[in-house]
């Protein structure tokens, strides 16, 4: 079947508005000139240098890759079980249960790092860095619980009663045969959430301050007060790790097929 | 007797996941909604949100925001349609490519990929300078820091959403319902509308669903490219909490914000049909 | 008492709805017993019950003289067959083999050898590092069964194992199940809606409908003296006539069909002298009746709605009052330009059953 034109220019229009971008920031980045000006004027690694070398995003990167890694593997430890019983089971006020496990990604991640703030931040005087981490975890949950409730959808109910039948408890069966099998979805898992944590800005918003940023809530208040390519060197640095990142997951995992 | 091992079983799995969410999500929320509700005197009142609502500033930037989620929705509706639909016809390699640049700004930083358009939009970006190459102006626009941009910024950002959502929609529409449609005399215009728009409409509501509650409470856009001269619902939210340190405001305008995703979610999903899965 | 033993049983998937009602079933050792039925019947609730993926809420399941009623299905050592294999995709025909017996501790030479002599059982030696991925439907099933049968459980319970391979290998298949058990001697379970498979491996066949035992019988007995109306049609009885009960004898029915009489050489022991005068129905098989014969005892004119070549033989659909009747005979069709003709029924072919009103 002939495909009419006028789908193929406005496919072909709706890619290039969604990569340009990309592309864009590619060229600035090696621009010689101080301000960002098209088309792009000699060429420098210099913005690179000096992203790597501005010593608050070097802080910040480390702050984002742990608040990440810590909040994904709590989502997951909270997550994997959750998913887990919504598959296999049926019971009473399930539906309620589902509507709360899915709750933090309906609710504005914003509101939720405020409502965080003031509960814990000023009236349980707890460190802003805690709350940091759990607004994060709150909304990686319902991530890792879709997520991993779609790979286990495809592992049949059959092979863990099989495992059972042989001897297995249900909690032996649950690591010798279920986890071993849903292992490329928890993998999914993982690196989806962690992606999300790493480039989250709403939650952080209110759960940063003086002395604990992430590295996007620091990359924008950059942005507030200087116009030069750095950022511009920073984000492609960034753009090329989610790609080598997401690119492999795909390869190895079929990424795609949970997002 | 027969039910004990699975409650036991139940309350293990789910025990961790419920408390977590109760203590640290639940009960903040909770608290933010009680204390918006709380006057200087202690007692319960509605006194901030007559404040709040009554204000001229804040009207303004409510109906802006939901304009321009409005605009946003419509524009990503009527191009992502096009380009789903195409990405079912071609041939699967040349789709799974198509789907892995669709997939990839979705996970890049929305700071990147918003600061790109500081880049295309500014004094001497390449918009700009196209223009003057042309004659067409003689002075640079300013684009940044309108509606426009913002618009322009947060279609970028959800459009990806709107394309993924109906791809899998057109995915369980099958082929031979299209065929069978033209075989009976259906214009191929006529098809689309009649068969594949309804038997994808649920995919369709739930990008519309994502889109437009995203576009009410997207943060890094408004601020990158409207900053404080054009503020929507959440960079006034953060510039009543964390520059006027006026935080009655702020709680209202949270309370405000959960409220019309939450309403726009209930009414959108009466249009889903329930037959579907 | 029976080896197994099930008794005033409620079982179900969801509490308060069950679909097994006050259920009673009892197994001999060494008996290979099939439950037949529809789709929904309740033959699977019973596997699983035994197997103790199902609580019951009421009654008592005992095997080998032992209360199993509260006995967690991993405590049971009961063998499990499944209808899609359950094979565990990540480990090799070896290990998928061994799970069970390094679950009761085993030494590991022991197993070694143990698996060594049930693969060669089921004729898949040096296939042991294999993937189930890289078997085909048959060897999975084996597989499956190897798994099964090596830990030596009291009892084997298979649910419909046959039905996800093709129809040569099915027979294949069949043929081996039945040398194992005769080989073994365990006692089975077989789950199934195949009354072929039933037939040809049980010796005896359990039929099923709603959660209640229709028949229980060797496979000669179901399949030609089925006991309830269900049953007829299960095994193929596809047609029934009601008609009046006029007499009954030791050995034969006389029965009035719209004022022509039957007879059946075969009463359904539920009738009695009392039933005279009541109604009953006759049921037969497509394949029993004749066509284009005299009018006389258990002929009757009907009228041939259609009839279709089917090569050695012709099926005709045909209707004698309100009663739609199909007929399978040999030959070609009859073409007598009338759609009239007379069909009769020997009288051993008929079952007399009580009415179904």
């Amino acid at each position: 079947m002939k495909n009419s034109k006028l789908l193929i220019l406005i496919t072909a229009m709706v890619f290039i508005f969604l990569i340009g971008p990309f592309i864009m920031i590619f060229l600035t980045s090696f621009s010689s000139d101080a301000i960002m000006r098209f088309p792009p004027k000699g060429f420098t690694m210099s913005w690179y240098a000096k992203a790597l070398n501005i010593q608050m995003f070097r802080t910040t990167f480390w702050v984002s890759l742990q608040t990440g890694l810590l909040a994904t593997a709590t989502a997951m430890l909270l997550g994997v079980p959750v998913a887990y019983a919504n598959i296999r089971f049926n019971y009473r006020g399930k539906g309620t249960l589902e509507l709360l496990f899915s709750s933090p990604a309906i609710v504005p991640g914003m509101v939720i790092g405020f409502a965080l703030l003031r509960f814990f931040v000023y009236v349980s005087n707890i460190p802003i860095v805690i709350g940091l981490y759990l607004g994060h975890t709150a909304i990686l949950f319902p991530y890792t619980v879709r997520v991993v409730s779609a790979s286990l959808r495809n592992f049949e109910g059959d092979i863990e009663q099989a495992a059972i039948s042989l001897g297995s408890t249900p909690l032996h069966a649950f690591f010798a045969v279920v986890l071993p099998n849903i292992r490329s979805g928890l993998v999914a898992a993982f690196i989806l959430a962690f992606i999300t944590s790493f480039n989250n800005v709403p939650v952080s918003l209110f759960l940063t301050g003086p002395g604990v940023a992430t590295l996007p809530i620091q990359m924008l208040s950059y942005m507030e007060y200087y116009y030069d390519p750095t950022i511009s060197a920073l984000s492609s640095i960034i753009i090329v790790l989610t790609v080598i990142v997401v690119q492999s997951a795909e390869k190895l995992l079929g990424i795609s097929k949970y997002v | 007797m027969s039910l004990k091992p699975k409650t036991k079983a139940l309350t293990m799995l789910l025990g961790a996941g419920c408390l977590f969410l109760l203590a640290f999500f639940l009960l903040p929320l909770l608290f933010v909604l009680y204390e918006s509700f709380l006057g200087t005197d202690g007692n319960l009142t509605v006194s901030r949100y007559l404040a709040v609502l009554q204000d001229n500033q804040f009207q303004n930037v409510y109906l802006r925001t939901l304009k321009m989620a409005v605009i946003v929705t419509v524009i990503a509706v009527f191009t992502a349609y096009p380009t789903a639909y195409l990405m079912m016809k071609i041939k699967s390699s040349h789709k799974a490519i198509l789907m892995s640049l669709v997939i990839l700004p979705l996970m890049t930083s929305p700071v990147a990929r918003t600061y790109a358009w500081i880049v295309i939009l500014g004094r001497y970006g390449i918009v700009n300078q196209t223009l003057s190459l042309f004659g067409l102006t003689r002075e640079p626009v300013r684009m940044l820091y309108t509606e426009g941009a913002i618009v322009v910024g947060l279609l970028q950002l959800f459009l990806p959403i709107m394309v993924l959502n109906l791809v899998s929609a057109l995915e369980n529409v099958p082929s031979e319902v299209e065929e069978a449609a033209l075989s009976l005399g259906s214009s191929k215009i006529g098809t689309f509308f009649r068969v594949i728009v309804p038997l994808s409409f649920d995919g369709l509501i739930m990008g519309v669903t994502l889109v437009f509650t995203g576009c009410i409470t997207a943060y890094v856009t408004p601020a990158i490219l409207g900053g404080a001269k054009v503020l929507t619902l959440a960079t006034l939210m953060r510039q009543q909490a964390l520059v006027l340190m006026n935080w009655e405001a702020a709680t209202v305008i949270a309370v405000v914000m959960i409220l019309t995703t939450l309403i726009l979610h209930t009414v959108l999903k009466r249009f889903r049909p329930r037959n579907q899965t | 008492m029976a080896f197994i033993e099930l008794k005033d049983i409620d079982a179900g998937y969801e509490k308060g709805k069950p679909i097994l009602k006050n259920f009673h079933l009892s197994v001999e050792q060494g008996e290979l017993v099939s439950l037949l039925g529809p789709s929904g019947c309740g033959k699977t609730t019973t596997l699983r019950t035994i197997a103790g993926f199902i609580m019951a809420e009421k009654g008592s399941v005992t095997i080998g003289g032992k209360d199993y009623t509260n006995v967690p299905p991993n405590k049971r050592n009961i063998g499990l067959v499944f209808q899609n294999y359950a094979l565990f995709p990540h480990l090799s025909v070896f290990d998928n083999v061994a799970y069970g017996l390094r679950r009761r501790k085993v030494s590991k030479p022991e197993i070694a050898k143990r698996v060594a002599d049930v693969l060669h059982l089921v004729s898949l030696k040096g296939y042991e590092d294999r993937l189930p991925a890289q078997l085909s439907g048959g060897q999975r099933q084996r597989v499956a069964l190897a798994r099964s049968i090596v830990i030596e459980p009291e009892l084997l319970l298979l649910d419909e194992p046959l039905s996800n391979l093709d129809a040569k290998l099915r027979d294949e298949m069949r043929a081996e199940l039945s040398r194992l058990q005769h080989q073994l001697g365990i006692t089975m379970i077989y789950v199934t809606h195949d009354q072929i498979e039933a037939m040809s491996l049980s010796s005896r066949i359990i039929v099923m409908n709603e959660g209640l035992i229709e028949q229980s019988g060797p496979p000669e007995d179901i399949y030609e003296y089925p006991a309830t109306p269900f049953v007829a049609r299960f095994v193929g009885f596809d047609n029934r006539i009601d008609g009046t009960l006029t007499r009954l004898e030791s050995k034969s029915v006389h029965v009035d069909v719209q004022g022509v009489e039957f007879i059946s050489t075969r009463p359904s022991p539920n009738l009695s002298k009392q039933d005279e005068g009541k109604s009953v129905s006759l049921y037969f098989r497509p394949d029993d009746t004749q066509i284009g014969v005299e009018p006389g005892k258990n002929a009757f004119e009907v009228t041939i709605d259609f009839s279709n070549y089917q090569g050695n033989t012709t099926q005709y659909a045909m209707h004698l009052g309100s009663h739609a009747l199909r007929a399978v005979v040999p030959g070609k069709p009859i073409a007598d330009g009338t759609d009239r003709t007379v069909f009769s029924i020997p009288p051993d072919k008929v079952i007399a059953e009580k009415g179904v009103r």
